[in-house]
């Protein structure tokens, strides 16, 4: 219908590529809403720990550590309790038992990070790094030596079908799609983020995370136990990172790769800055990142006709891929608005003498 | 208690020096065979693991001692692992991966009484001997290291074939294979003989070649999740597509994933991903196949028999190094016309009636502008 308006120089083709987006962000909605999901929970680990004052660049390792727990403790679980996909997500008891392991091993990892960095103080990036160096080391010497062991896996999560009328409605079924054609923990997520954001910024515990982030020893002075808040925010990061490990092996794919997070823990770095800070911005970063990725597919796979076709596929197909760290060291370099770390991030907190 | 476990510990020490000592100290006759992995496992389910099959058979096959391997963790590994060999007095070292190329040549140019077998790689040297980036490959191989073969396929052959199965069980007559790369040659090879195979069983199928990486970086091999999500993009704006060629190492088992999902038909690579990837198994077709363990082992026979010859083994299916692999449960999809499209094709392949690809000087494949 506005076709038209398509031969209309310069404007022409700004409409055309408007048009173009629109296409490939209604027709992928659901792959970039699945792969913004590992990105959206790692940026809200690292969300919850700065924002009280824990820096963490380990959540790369415990996605990764996590992953392989849940794809190793779904499978032995599936030969102890073998059950048919529940109807809902396809739920079997291997898959929960799978999760339960995943939400452990974060937490298990994110406990080491709060001790190395809240108790010891030692340096916190050092300590993310040291988990990011083992979690590798660790997960592919086990694989190695399971990988003798040629069993199947514990399945995965079944991406929800929501009924076809609700798909086939005009303008806005593709963001049903989009939202509902998802696994459990891609849903989780959304759901995680929004009540998140209301209790940072709604909640006691949010004040008191905040305040413990900008000023831990004014927090101290009027009663807020800075070292258990701390501690209790690194572990419920765990929790989250926990959550986007399992994603890779149990519910996006079913099987375990040596490394295969990719990056993905760094990127949500990237993505926790962007957002600012915020659990909700992370996750609109993540989701950001992600249709880059899908728009540099689609301009490969199936680039548009004409002229914007000849231009987009000119463009090196890198830039597309650069483009999500592009714009976040803009953000941090505050060239576009401004993004500001909670000021006693990354500072270990000492208790003065009360004696 | 306490005793008991001094007395458990104290053989667990004794097992180990008495194992330790029993292979260091027997000398075995025969060749001394040593297998260097690509980075990754040994137990990868992929060209290490079925390397070193080879390398196992290729032994029992002239009954030389049992082969011992190196992983390499790291690239940097490769050209250790290879001098720990030589300084052991291997006989016979395989190198696996075309990573391990220039180790291969540096390793081979230094000790000329040792045997290196290169496991997809192609020695390319300059007119003086040194290894040639440019792959201008003035100087001949096999003359200026006689002890070096390279090992490398026409992997167009099996994509060939692979197309015709494709093509075959296809509804919708249209079909996609997704590439790690197209920087390395391979991929391409394998994608173009699909193509091809498919286009003989019906001229008018639509077939997709697409990559997912400009370089052969980790996107392009090694990242399932990357593999699934871009298949899911595919499918997304080609939803007749039906069936799915995977060209993509790790990554591509994302893609079989991605099939699976979509319960439409995928095409393994390189090994029979219906054993070697058992999650996939029930949507996995069939896969085209480098055999590997038999090349391998093939060429460490040779070595013995004194038939060893250098420069690169480009194989194919004239002696069935590469092909399909077994249908396993998807034999019903494979109806009689099927396979005598397959043998017809392997028998004119053999006979060198058929190209599989537009081939290169090289024996690849020539990429259409």
């Amino acid at each position: 219908m506005l076709t038209g308006l398509f031969d209309i120089p310069v404007l022409g083709l700004v409409l055309q590529l408007l048009d173009f987006l629109l296409n490939v962000v209604t027709v992928n909605g659901p792959v970039i809403l699945s792969l913004a999901t590992p990105l959206a929970l790692g940026a809200m680990c690292g969300v919850i720990s700065e924002r009280s004052g824990v820096v963490n660049i380990g959540i790369e390792g415990m996605m990764l550590a996590s992953a392989f727990s849940a794809w190793l403790v779904a499978s032995v679980a599936a030969q102890a309790f073998p059950a048919e996909p529940g109807f809902f997500f396809g739920v079997t008891p291997a898959l929960l038992i799978g999760l339960a392991a995943a939400l452990a091993t974060g937490v298990a990892f994110s406990l080491v990070h709060a001790w190395l960095s809240i108790s010891i103080r030692a340096d916190q990036i050092i300590s993310g790094t040291i988990i990011n160096i083992v979690a590798f080391g660790v997960t592919a010497y086990l694989d190695l030596l399971l990988s003798r062991t040629s069993q199947p896996s514990g399945g995965k999560f079944l991406a929800f079908a929501p009924p076809q009328a609700l798909l086939d409605l005009p303008v806005i079924g593709w963001l049903f799609r989009m939202v509902l054609a998802q696994g459990p923990i891609t849903m989780a997520a959304i759901v995680i983020a929004v009540v998140f954001q209301v209790l940072l910024f709604r909640s006691r515990w949010g004040l008191r995370t905040r305040a413990v982030g900008e000023h831990p020893k004014a927090a101290e002075t009027v009663g807020i136990d800075v070292i258990r808040l701390r501690y209790q925010n690194v572990l419920a990061g765990g929790l989250l990172a926990g959550l986007a490990g399992a994603w890779f092996t149990i519910d996006f794919g079913t099987t375990f790769q040596t490394g295969m997070t990719n990056g993905r823990g760094f990127i949500a770095l990237a993505a926790m800055i962007f957002g600012r800070w915020h659990p909700i911005g992370a996750f609109g970063a993540a989701l950001l990142f992600a249709a880059s990725g899908a728009l540099g597919t689609a301009i490969r796979t199936t680039p548009p006709p004409g002229q914007l076709g000849e231009i987009l596929t000119s463009i090196p197909e890198q830039v597309f891929s650069a483009l999500p760290y592009l714009v976040t060291i803009a953000v941090l370099a505050g060239v576009v608005g401004r993004s500001v770390a909670p000021a006693a991030d990354g500072q270990p907190y000492e208790r003065e003498a009360t004696h | 208690m306490r005793s008991r476990s001094i007395a458990l510990v104290g053989l667990a020490v004794v097992a180990i020096i008495a194992s330790a000592c029993s292979s260091a100290a027997t000398p075995v006759p025969g060749l001394k065979i040593g297998l260097v992995t690509d980075v990754g496992t040994l137990n990868d389910k992929n060209f290490n693991q079925y390397s070193w099959e080879g390398a196992q058979a290729g032994a029992t096959a002239i009954g030389a001692q049992a082969p011992q391997s190196a992983v390499s963790s790291v690239s940097a590994d490769i050209a250790k692992n290879i001098q720990s060999f030589v300084d052991q007095k291997y006989d016979v070292i395989v190198t696996v991966g075309f990573a391990a190329g220039s180790d291969t040549i540096k390793a081979a140019k230094a000790n000329k009484g040792i045997k290196f077998i290169g496991v997809d790689q192609s020695p390319c040297l300059d007119a003086a001997g040194v290894e040639d980036p440019t792959f201008g490959c003035k100087g001949d191989a096999a003359a200026l290291l006689p002890n070096l073969v390279g090992i490398q396929w026409k992997e167009q052959q099996p994509g060939y074939l692979a197309g015709i199965v494709a093509a075959s069980i296809s509804k919708s007559g249209h079909i996609a294979a997704i590439g790690g790369t197209a920087a390395v040659p391979a991929v391409p090879n394998y994608m173009l003989g699909y193509a091809n195979g498919a286009k003989s069983v019906k001229s008018t199928i639509k077939v997709e070649l697409q990559y997912i990486s400009a370089a052969p970086d980790k996107a392009a091999f090694a990242d399932p999740a990357g593999g699934t999500a871009f298949a899911k993009q595919l499918l997304a704006k080609f939803t007749d597509v039906d069936v799915l060629f995977q060209v993509a190492g790790l990554t591509g088992n994302g893609v079989l994933q991605a099939a699976c999902d979509a319960k439409i038909y995928g095409i393994g690579v390189d090994v029979d991903q219906f054993l070697s990837t058992p999650d996939t198994a029930k949507c996995t077709v069939v896969s085209a196949e480098k055999k590997l363990s038999k090349n391998v082992s093939d060429q460490i026979q040779k070595v013995k028999a004194g038939t060893f010859k250098a420069g690169t083994a480009k194989l194919d299916i004239g002696s069935n190094d590469v092909g399909l692999s077994p249908f396993h449960d998807s034999a019903s999809l494979i109806t009689p016309a099927t396979q005598k499209l397959i043998d017809d094709a392997v028998a004119a392949m053999k006979a060198g009636t058929l190209k599989a690809c537009d081939e290169n000087a090289f024996g690849g494949c020539n990429i259409p502008k």
